[in-house]
């Protein structure tokens, strides 16, 4: 009675023991594909960190993308670089008051974008910084001289740079102007790399090149990307967080006083330069611009603190985009389209 | 028979005993033990040129050199922070960051990044990046 | 097999799966303290009648307590039917491979002790895929299962003896 029901052998026994967990193993690798991780890498790019992450069922897939997104960002860095002698923008800058030059869509498209946030701020974002942003040196805390300022600033005008789409040309007209794309490029950069990442099937990431950061999709975990905003104050630490916001499928970017700058005396010199007086602008501490591309929240974000607290917020309005700005006394301003998605430290 | 609390344990084998002791000893000192030795959550990754290089963790005094294409940087960590101590990049940057306990120091000419925090695990950072 | 063994599975599983869900309504201290009741009649099962009835109580018991409480197919049911699974694996390998060396309380032991190996290991590759957290909840868990299991063995041994005298008296009510 009792060792009816033992099974005889010890094989039939080990032979149940495996068909069990063969079946259950095929059962979990039949579930676990569908689980989706963050993929992340970091690459030195554009004179600065770029880290790209993707969600993605597949290691090798995230990989793939995003090196995909890396090579799309590398390019647009030949093309883009003030100061490597070959980009289009360089030759741009020879050429300047002597011949068109003819560009690739990449570097017409950032120019043209570029031409048209000079617009709505009034020349407060201006690629033609050039002549005047190269007399500063933040490294080695150089100011330049008002004389030397004075000679530089008439050649620091967007309406003298002219693009003609048809025959896809750049042209500046005068000699010794000069276009640095820094204030626009990383932007740009974030766009092209999310288009390359949805392209190769990513639903869902986030790229971010130095302080321009675009985000697609949601985690995995269901929730929007969590982006910090960097305390323009901050006490010693490097990433010392003022707010947070979530952001899906929108791009985010900060321009501030302390990012590259130095002091001397009371007197805090910074790369936000007003193409109007050739010195940094004031008024406030850091504004960070969101809306739906890079392009436009790196431009303006750098226009919008040039122009100030009166006309800046004005434009921001006019413009619809969402925004957090710190003013020159610290107070934190938030538009109300964010609300609810801003958490202030 | 043997009835009550008594016979039961008068009827356990030596085996019996014998597994409970070592099931309990075992299982009682992983509870004291696993917790020394996993690694106290953060670790310090360097990277040279986009490759990892190294990863230590953020707990263990240690100095190391990696090197870049323009020579060796060399990264301290000490006391929970981290900081590079010697670079052959032309304006010091990253050395003059000083210590950092979070975040990242780069230092760009050399192509070398110290990034706090796993930056492949699934780590519920609290921030997914920094603007 | 006879139609009174099945009656037997049948009665037993319904013991086990009211444990079950005793056990489910019991509140914890602890999310991971189970006390792991049900294994009493698994193991009572496989001491009395053998591996094959034990396994069946054990499957017959996870399936239907997943399908009462939804969660049938689903991950709880998973870590449920490869924790009694293994369990039930393990002490009947032992027990046919050494039938003296251990009593109840020892197979108990062992069943507690794969119960939650396989249980761990099943919640690392769905859930959780953080090794240092497995390894971190594991002493502890084992720590709690040797306690329950402990307890549990003792109880099988109790309820055995007293079914075997019972069972010798309907044998010889029977017989005469």
């Amino acid at each position: 009675m009792i060792n009816k029901f033992k099974v005889k052998s010890l094989k039939l026994k080990v032979f149940l023991l495996f068909t069990f967990y063969f079946s259950l193993f095929t059962f979990l690798c039949a579930c676990t594909p569908q689980k989706e991780k963050v993929y992340r890498k970091t690459k030195i790019l554009m004179d600065t960190l770029v880290t790209i992450s993707v969600v993605s069922n597949s290691k090798g897939d995230a990989e793939k993308a995003i090196d995909a997104a890396f090579s799309e960002i590398e390019k647009l860095e030949k093309l883009l670089n003030f100061f490597s002698p070959d980009s289009e923008v360089s030759l741009i800058n020879k050429n300047a008051g002597i011949s068109e030059v003819k560009v690739s869509p990449d570097t017409l498209n950032i120019l043209d974008k570029a031409l048209s946030v000079s617009e709505k701020t009034d020349g407060a974002f201006d690629v033609t910084i050039g002549p005047v942003i190269t007399l500063y040196d933040f490294h080695k805390k150089i100011r330049p001289e008002e004389n030397a300022i004075k000679k530089n600033l008439p050649l620091v005008n967007y309406k003298e740079l002219i693009i003609t789409r048809n025959k896809s040309t750049a042209f500046l007209k005068k000699r010794g102007m000069l276009i640095d794309l820094g204030g626009i490029s990383k932007g740009y950069a974030a766009d092209r790399a999310v288009e390359i990442l949805k392209k190769r099937g990513i639903n869902s990431g986030l790229v971010s090149i130095a302080g321009d950061i675009k985000a697609f999709g949601l985690k995995p975990d269901g929730k929007s990307w969590n982006i910090g905003i960097r305390n323009p104050r901050a006490k010693g630490q490097e990433d010392d967080i003022m707010a947070t916001i979530e952001l899906k499928d929108m791009a985010i970017s900060t321009s501030g006083d302390y990012e590259r700058s130095f002091i001397i005396g009371e007197e805090r010199y910074h790369h936000l330069l007003n193409p109007k007086t050739g010195y940094p602008a004031k008024g406030f501490r850091s504004v960070s611009i969101i809306t739906k591309e890079g392009t436009f929240t790196d431009a303006f974000s750098t226009g919008i603190f040039v122009l100030g607290p009166e006309k800046g917020t004005k434009v921001l309005e006019a413009m619809g985009f969402d925004g957090i700005i710190v003013d020159s006394n610290g107070k934190i301003y938030t538009t109300p389209g964010i609300k609810g998605k801003v958490a202030l430290k | 028979m043997n009835s009550g609390l008594k016979g039961i344990l008068n009827s356990t084998t030596i085996a019996d005993r014998l597994l409970l002791f070592i099931l309990i000893l075992l299982s009682s000192s992983g509870v004291v033990f696993v917790k020394e030795i996993l690694p106290k959550g953060r670790t310090v990754q360097i990277e040279a040129d986009s490759l990892p290089v190294y990863r230590l963790p953020i707990d263990e005094e240690k100095t190391v050199s990696v090197k870049g294409p323009h020579g060796n940087t060399i990264v301290e960590i000490k006391n929970h922070k981290v900081r590079i101590i010697e670079s052959p990049c032309p304006n010091k940057l990253c050395i003059q960051q000083g210590w950092i306990e979070s975040g990242a120091v780069v230092c760009l000419p050399n192509r070398v990044v110290v990034i706090i925090g796993d930056i492949d695990s699934k780590d519920r950072k609290v921030v997914d990046a920094v603007t | 097999m006879q139609s009174h063994d099945k009656y037997r599975i049948a009665l037993l599983s319904a013991y086990a799966l009211a444990l079950h869900g005793f056990e489910g309504i019991l509140p914890t201290p602890i999310p991971w303290l189970r006390l792991g009741l049900a294994n009493i009649i698994t193991l009572t099962t496989l001491l009395l009648y053998g591996f094959r009835p034990a396994i069946m109580v054990t499957l017959i018991r996870v399936i239907l307590a997943s399908l009462f409480t939804g969660t049938f197919l689903g991950p709880a049911f998973i870590l449920s039917l490869g924790g009694g699974v293994t369990s039930t694996l393990a002490m009947g390998l032992i027990l046919s491979l050494m039938p003296e060396l251990f009593g109840p309380v020892g197979l108990s032991l062992i069943g507690a002790l794969f119960h939650n190996i396989a249980q761990l290991l099943l919640a690392y590759v769905i859930f959780i895929q953080r090794i240092e957290a497995i390894l971190l909840i594991s002493p502890i868990i084992i720590l709690i299962g040797t306690l329950t299991g402990s307890v549990n063995g003792i109880i099988s041994e109790i309820l055995i003896k007293n079914l075997k005298n019972t069972e010798k008296h309907l044998e010889y009510k029977s017989n005469h």
